[in-house]
């Protein structure tokens, strides 16, 4: 039996979402086949008030071992780090979060409020929101860098805006199944089975990108976002076209530019005026390229890869 | 005798956190207030960004429903830049939002209502055990099937935006996508799953077409009895054991209905204005006053907010959304005699205080109002009429009729689709003003946005939750979830599931309201930090 406390701090829900779309297993599955007992859940819990004021003492004075702690959404301090602006339960949820994470076995930090802050954080933070373990790209965030749960390990971020269902439920598998030393992580504590490639691995657009045919313009089959939509599928660290979303497609494919919603710089550029879907270039080339690219040789590529690039790389051949 | 008063902190299952307290005197709740107690402040975030900000963040907002928040936020920057929109780009748009729905209903069914059902309250009743069987978290044999289930119609939202939740694809001008034929025919054989293994068999223990046959009550209660499966259907067993265990009895709220009307038609609004709106839906807008049994249409010019019992400091009038000016109170102490939520309280000019949900778009389905092609459904308020009112079983029974429409509108939509046409007309980025509006699962939802100089200057949002859980107004009158707690029986102070079963008859989504009334500048937020 594994016990799951599942908290939702200044969030959206789209992570609970995403979760209940995973198939194998299903949610239920998780239940019935992995020993994972849910004890409470602000969608599916069964309590409320003070009966589950005194479940979340049990869990902190150690009555209920809690094994799993996994958050959702920012940490909010505000107003001046208090943090009354998000109360849970009667008491701020910061002060919950604090408390239980002294005694979580393990804490699972699901989607981009939680891993790195996401949207609330983003500038002016009204909210004064962080992650767990981090804001933005920095190291600290409400927990500090040096956090480890009572199992040793720092949170284990599952970014993504929302998280993919099988990053979630092969995390929480891995942890019930006692195979977590299998999952390595990278230096954004990222489960690097996760985030090791990139998005644009599986991208069936990774044809068009190879022969520099864009797409210029919203509602084509054809051509890569990479080149005029601002798409950052090169750059963002994601199974996205591996594991596809809802067992059917991703952004790419559907052609929707990827928004590097896996990396803490997510939104980019703060969405300022003219970044939304509109690739930053200089002099025609993007500003940005994949991780290890040279510009000089990226233009010696460009050159060659236009000359030679067959007709249809130009013709819409996901006809119909 | 004294009165007690009960703090439930929280509420749970409502999506977000709310909160409520109620004063309990013989056996029964007196007085009620709702505080919703999360503050993020996403209009303030949205200040000064790319006009299309908007798109990426805002169905952030909400999770549950992201595609309705996606849909305003594109009908917004539409009437604002004054795009041409293609058919298929209408008809891509609407299917996104329906299957979003149709994903919501068993969700919330059975993840969120239903479970109550099971409550020791209800060990005497003679469905109990049944209900265990079926509706038991996690492990009954519907909620399984249910909870499961609902992951099949976001699919189809997957084949138009590449993931659910939280894609962008719906853009001004039209949509990103241009799904093939095999795309169409994947989605259609994901409707039939949904229908050949949830829908008929479970849902309703019959065809569409049977179901499609109930018009009125009397209706309903003949295809009750017309036969077992009916009646041991999910639907058929809830209704039963519903009113077996009181469901029927409390719960009212304030009488008064609000929707914006949904579903633009395709061929109808090409060329969408804000004025042009209301005669180019296919589900009508409307208000339902109960007490005098009349409809009229709802104009987003009749929108107020009142932030008197809210942590804001703002004075105590009415005002358009367009016009305010939010402030939040650094300190938000629980004062009931003051402010107690981040909600403002949302009414009509005219009408007041008014009830947003599927119960409402369902009552305004039956009025006679609106254009002659518009969609006309008389059951709900017909039913409404039979019980003399709302309660919670009536909210519950409006809010899983619209399946199968909803069903029906989906199959339509990909009949429709015309392959080969644009699915995209690029549009010209100007300053103005624009308002996009819907009706996510649980109620209207808008979004008002004013661009200037090329970027955003003011972004509001009404959620269907700010319209439900939003506390006193200025004269004081209860918003309509502490309206509908008045009344409520307790029968255990320490575990009052039936305040959860009127709070969450409301399907409210706290994450929507919370946001949604912070459009304080980024300077004052700073001068406000330092004070
Ligand atoms: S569309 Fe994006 S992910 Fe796909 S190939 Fe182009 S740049 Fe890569
Ligand atoms: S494709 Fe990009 S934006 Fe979309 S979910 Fe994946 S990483 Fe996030």
């Amino acid at each position: 039996m594994t016990n799951v406390l599942w908290l939702q701090g200044g969030a959206c829900s789209g992570n609970t979402m995403s979760f209940l779309n995973a198939e194998e297993p299903t949610v239920c599955d998780l239940i019935a086949d992995f020993g994972i007992n849910v004890l409470w859940h602000p969608s599916l819990g069964l309590e409320l008030g003070d009966r589950l004021q005194t479940l979340l003492w049990d869990c902190i004075l150690g009555k209920i071992p809690l094994d799993i702690l996994v958050f959702e959404g920012s940490v909010v301090n505000a107003p001046n780090g208090t943090g009354e602006w998000n109360r849970f339960a009667d008491r701020p949820m910061k002060a919950w979060l604090d408390d239980l994470a002294k005694a979580a076995n393990f804490v699972v930090a699901v989607g981009d409020c939680a891993t790195w802050g996401g949207i609330p954080a983003m500038e002016p933070n009204p909210s004064e929101s962080e992650g767990l373990q981090f804001l933005k790209r920095k190291e600290g965030g409400f927990l500090g860098k040096d956090y480890r749960s009572k199992a040793g390990l720092p949170v284990i971020n599952i970014p993504g805006c929302p998280a993919h269902p099988d990053w979630i439920t092969q995390i929480l598998v891995a942890i019930a199944t006692g195979r977590i030393a299998d999952i390595a992580l990278d230096d954004l504590n990222r489960p690097q089975t996760f985030f090791n490639t990139f998005t644009q691995t599986g991208c069936t657009r990774n044809v068009h990108f190879a022969y520099k045919a864009s797409t210029a313009e919203f509602g084509q089959r054809k051509g890569c976002l990479f080149y005029d939509l601002g798409c950052r599928g090169p750059m963002t660290h994601s199974s996205c076209n591996r594991i596809l979303w809802n067992r059917v497609s991703s952004k790419t494919r559907a052609g929707m530019p990827c928004l590097g919603c896996t990396e803490p710089e997510f939104p980019f550029f703060d969405l300022k005026p003219g970044t939304v879907f509109k690739t930053q270039t200089v002099m025609g080339v993007p500003k940005e390229l994949p991780p290890g690219v040279k510009k000089k040789d990226y233009a010696l590529l460009t050159m060659v890869a236009k000359d030679a690039a067959p007709d249809w790389a130009e013709e819409d051949f996901f006809t119909v | 005798m004294g009165r007690q008063t009960l703090d439930i902190s929280p509420v749970g299952r409502v999506e977000g956190d709310l909160d409520v307290r109620v004063e309990i005197a013989d056996g029964q709740v007196v007085n009620a207030w709702t505080h919703a107690e999360l503050f993020r402040g996403f209009e303030v975030i949205l200040r000064g960004k790319d006009p299309q900000a908007g798109l990426i963040v805002t169905p952030r907002i909400c999770g549950i429903c992201g595609g309705s928040h996606l849909t305003c936020a594109s009908w917004a920057l539409d009437t604002a830049w004054g795009t041409e929109v293609p058919r298929n780009a209408i008809l891509a748009r609407n299917l996104g939002q329906i299957v979003e729905t149709i994903q919501s209903i068993p969700r919330y069914f059975y993840g969120l209502f239903a479970i109550d059902l099971t409550n020791k309250k209800y060990r005497s009743s003679r469905f109990y055990d049944e209900a265990v069987r079926r509706f038991a978290a996690f492990t009954g044999k519907s909620y399984e099937l249910g909870v499961t289930i609902s992951a099949k119609p976001v699919e189809i939202y997957a084949l138009l935006g590449g993931q659910w939740p939280h894609s962008s694809y719906m853009v001004p001008g039209g949509v990103m996508c241009a799904p093939t034929l095999t795309d169409i025919t994947r989605a259609w054989a994901i409707l039939e799953y949904f229908r050949t293994n949830w829908l008929e068999p479970v849902w309703l223990g019959c065809s569409l077409e049977r179901y499609e046959e109930i018009q009125t009550y009397d209706d309903f209660m003949a295809w009750l009895d017309e036969d077992i499966k009916h009646r041991e259907s999910d639907l058929g067993f809830y209704w039963r054991m519903g009113l077996d265990i009181g469901l029927d009895r409390y719960g009212a709220g304030v009488g008064k209905f609000v929707t914006w009307g949904y579903l633009p038609h395709e061929d109808r609004y090409q060329k969408p204005t804000i004025e042009s709106r209301n005669a180019a839906m296919i589900m009508k807008s409307g208000v339902y006053d109960s007490f005098t049994d009349t409809h009229t249409l709802m104009d987003h010019t009749f929108a107020r907010e009142n932030t008197t019992h809210a942590w804001y400091d703002e004075g105590t009038a009415d005002i358009h959304p367009f016009d305010r000016t939010t402030t939040p109170t650094q300190k938000n102490t629980k004062d009931f005699n003051n402010a107690y939520s981040w909600s403002s309280a949302v009414k009509h000019q005219d009408f007041g205080r008014l009830e947003a949900g599927a119960l409402a778009r369902q009552l305004v389905a039956g009025g006679k109002h609106g254009e002659s092609w518009q969609h006309y459904d008389g059951f709900i308020l017909d039913v409404f009429k039979h019980f003399g009112g709302a309660n919670i079983h009536v909210r519950q029974l409006a809010r899983v009729h619209e399946q199968v429409k909803l069903y029906r509108e989906a199959e339509r939509c990909l009949r429709e689709f015309v392959l080969n046409d644009p699915w995209y007309i690029k549009p010209q980025e100007k300053d103005g003003r624009g308002w996009g509006a819907t009706e996510a699962a649980r109620g209207s939802l808008c979004h008002w946005v004013e661009i200037e100089g090329g970027k955003i200057k003011n972004y509001q949002v009404i959620a269907p939750t700010t319209w439900n859980v939003g506390p006193r107004d200025s004269e004081g009158v209860k918003g309509p979830i502490e309206e509908a707690l008045v009344g409520t029986p307790i029968e255990d102070p320490t575990d009052p599931v039936e305040v959860g079963h009127v709070a969450r008859s409301f399907d409210s989504c706290l994450v929507c309201t919370v946001h949604a009334h912070d459009a304080k500048t980024g300077e004052e937020l700073a001068r406000f930090r330092t004070a």
